[in-house]
């Protein structure tokens, strides 16, 4: 079975048997020259021996990734390919929307609908754990709507702001 | 001695408290916001109280219900932790007033020392070394600026009610200083509700070096030795260590006199910390005293093999401390990681969420105070530490290569942690010479990255899991389904056990 797996940015061709009579799952991972043999322990934790040496790792399913932990190093790990057509394209730089990197209540709102704004200026100030972060826009345009308020508790992928965008050639960064 | 107490707090130093307690054969109540039902303080008190909603003000910081629970549940003593109403006087008044005991020191004892300019004041006037700066608070900026040029740039403007550097400023230039004091001005009046400013001299990368006292009713006051806490992000520690390597026999003797000669100009009772700033000539001054039991007490614990919380609940049970500075001894060396719910990537940002899966670290030598399970739910309303990893070993270099191998056992996933980075600096040739300031994290590691060496065993850790699916006869997760091979609990349906 061949897999394209991705962590951050680096992707992992990886070319991997099913598991023989002792349970162990043999692989490689193709231009790296590492063969590994990785049997299912218990719940959630793996034993990998890979060039000679074994390690354990642990790991935990989280929406569309697998949270995988080798040797005090957690990474969030996904098929390159399920991953691309979820996504439906490559994300461009940085952000593209006005929404908290992590749950947390709205304590100001400076965006004003109609305002016309310049890429990284202040629209929503939020407080998650004792710390206020300030969400900005991403590109320069115009506030088209601004779905929340004081108080409001937000998650992310919620667009709290909505901007549209300067027409091409007036956006200088 | 009481027969129940109210942790008035959450997380891991409620449990931790309850620990003792319940070792002592004193009954534990606990207090919960909503978002706290299944929070593990709540489950591990003997008996546990809603508070409120999840916002502070309606639960962890709200004084008339946290008085009504305990007077309800029949608490005699409130314990408040570190953190929410610690270091509020009024609560400490309120608290004996409603004829309960605070554990901790006297309310104007608390009043005083939490006015830094007002504590200034009583060490110098104990002869206590103080950093050279202003003993009165001021909010006028033509004599803040006077009194910066006198002692000359660098400065700190520093909120006189002020803690966890809220409302303190660098001014590096007189340029610079007017803005800098308006900022600290509303930033103490939103954080505080009050503008008092003061300032005081920059000293150029000190360390921060803090003395553990015990003080009792009866006028005995003992201290417990250093703990280092140079390693700091956004102005708070992260990593602390016991014995401080910079001090040798003669300091820490004058700097443990200079601890207890400040809790004795303060009047002080039970358990506190005394901070000093240590300069690179090996010149103390006094910075503040900590009214409370502080996140990194477990490092004292560990080197004096005294139980601080146990001590506290004597203390305000009006008892006489068991033993004089001549009996205290400390052993080894004892390092303490805070672990928190926060991204090291991107400055340190709280990462809340739910606990997917939590392995705790074992073996000799190691404490790891927590109110982690795997299910558990990271709020976002509240402090994000997750717990704190505690070693002690034989030395310092024996402590350090302890705690590196504790972390890789630390397995905690669904939220970002700064255990990985936490290794790296341990690691790092500035902490294993002992080389270590308030600005190491900045200085070394601003521009930290993930090392990228064992990514592709994680790679494979992932294809090994979508190829053997979960292992047979544990609980099973609805993705599991129709991958791997399925066990007879995946697909013989509902039975009735009972029949």
């Amino acid at each position: 079975m061949r897999f394209r797996v991705k962590i951050d940015n680096q992707l992992f061709p990886i070319e991997a048997c099913a598991a023989d009579e002792h349970g162990y799952c043999r692989m490689a991972v193709n231009g790296m020259g590492t063969d590994a043999a990785v049997k299912a322990i218990a719940a959630g934790h793996l034993h990998l021996e890979a060039n000679g040496e074994a390690t354990n790792a642990f790991v935990a399913r989280s929406g569309s990734g697998l949270w995988v932990w080798v040797d005090g190093r957690a990474r969030l790990v996904f098929d390159a390919d399920t991953e691309q057509r979820r996504r439906g394209t490559v994300r461009r730089e940085g952000p593209r929307e006005v929404t908290p990197p992590t749950p947390a209540t709205v304590v100001r709102v400076p965006a004003i609908v109609g305002d016309h704004v310049e890429k990284g200026q202040a629209l929503v100030v939020v407080s998650a754990m004792k710390m206020e972060l300030t969400l900005t826009a991403p590109y320069s345009g115009t506030v088209s709507a601004v779905h929340t308020e004081v108080g409001a508790k937000v998650s992310p992928g919620e667009i709290l702001v909505e901007i549209e965008a300067d027409p091409e050639g007036e956006t200088h960064g | 001695m009481f027969s129940k107490i109210l942790v008035a707090n959450r997380g891991e130093i409620a449990v931790r408290i309850m620990r003792t307690a319940r070792e002592m054969g004193i009954g534990t109540v606990a207090v919960y916001s909503e978002v706290d039902r299944c929070a593990l303080h709540t489950l591990t008190a003997d008996e546990a109280f809603l508070l409120g909603d999840s916002d502070p003000s309606s639960s962890y910081l709200n004084m008339d219900k946290i008085i009504d629970v305990a007077k309800r549940s029949g608490a005699q003593a409130i314990h408040p932790g570190y953190g929410f109403l610690a270091e509020n006087a009024a609560f400490a008044r309120r608290v004996t007033a409603e004829g309960l005991v605070f554990i901790g020191p006297p309310a104007a004892v608390m009043a005083n020392l939490g006015n830094k300019t007002v504590a200034r004041t009583i060490m110098a006037q104990s002869n206590v070394p103080i950093i050279p700066g202003m003993t009165v608070s001021d909010t006028d900026p033509a004599r803040l600026l006077q009194a910066a040029e006198e002692m000359g740039f660098p400065v700190l403007i520093k909120a006189a009610a002020g803690g966890g550097g809220k409302g303190m400023r660098i001014v590096h230039d007189r340029a610079a200083f007017a803005e800098a004091a308006e900022l600290a001005k509303s930033e103490s009046m939103s954080a505080f509700g009050d503008s008092s400013i003061y300032v005081e001299k920059c000293l150029d990368r000190p360390r921060h070096v803090e003395f553990q006292i015990l003080a009792d009713e009866h006028g005995n006051v003992v201290h417990l030795f250093e703990r280092e806490c140079s390693i700091q992000r956004r102005h708070q520690k992260i990593i602390e260590e016991t014995p401080c390597p910079a001090l040798d026999e003669e300091l820490r003797g004058r700097m443990g006199a200079a601890a207890v000669a400040a809790a004795r100009a303060a009047g002080y009772v039970n358990a506190g910390t005394v901070e000093f700033l240590v300069d690179g000539a090996g010149r103390f001054y006094f910075l503040e005293v900590n009214t409370r039991l502080q996140v990194e007490h477990p490092i004292t614990e560990m080197v004096t093999g005294l139980d601080l919380v146990r001590h506290q609940i004597e203390i305000a049970a009006g008892k006489p401390l068991p033993f004089d500075q001549d009996r205290l001894t400390r052993r080894g060396h004892a390092i303490e990681c805070r672990i928190y719910a926060e991204d090291p990537e991107a400055d340190f940002m709280p990462s809340p969420g739910p606990i997917l899966f939590v392995k705790s670290p074992e073996g000799p030598g190691v404490r790891f105070d927590h109110a982690l399970y795997t299910g558990a739910q990271v709020p976002m309303q509240y402090d994000p530490i997750l717990g704190k990893l505690v070693v002690w070993a034989e030395d310092r270099h024996a402590a350090i290569e302890r705690m590196v191998r504790a972390l890789k056992e630390c397995v905690i996933l669904g939220v970002k942690t700064p255990i990985e980075l936490m290794i790296d600096v341990l690691r790092s040739e500035p902490f294993r010479t002992g080389d270590v300031h308030t600005r190491l994290i900045d200085d070394h590691f601003s521009s930290w990255q993930p090392d990228r060496a064992l990514d592709h065993l994680a790679a494979m850790a992932f294809v090994a899991n979508e190829i053997l699916g979960p292992v047979p006869g544990t609980v099973s997760t609805r993705d599991s389904i129709g991958r791997g091979m399925r066990s007879p609990w995946q697909t013989l349906g509902a039975w009735d056990m009972t029949r």
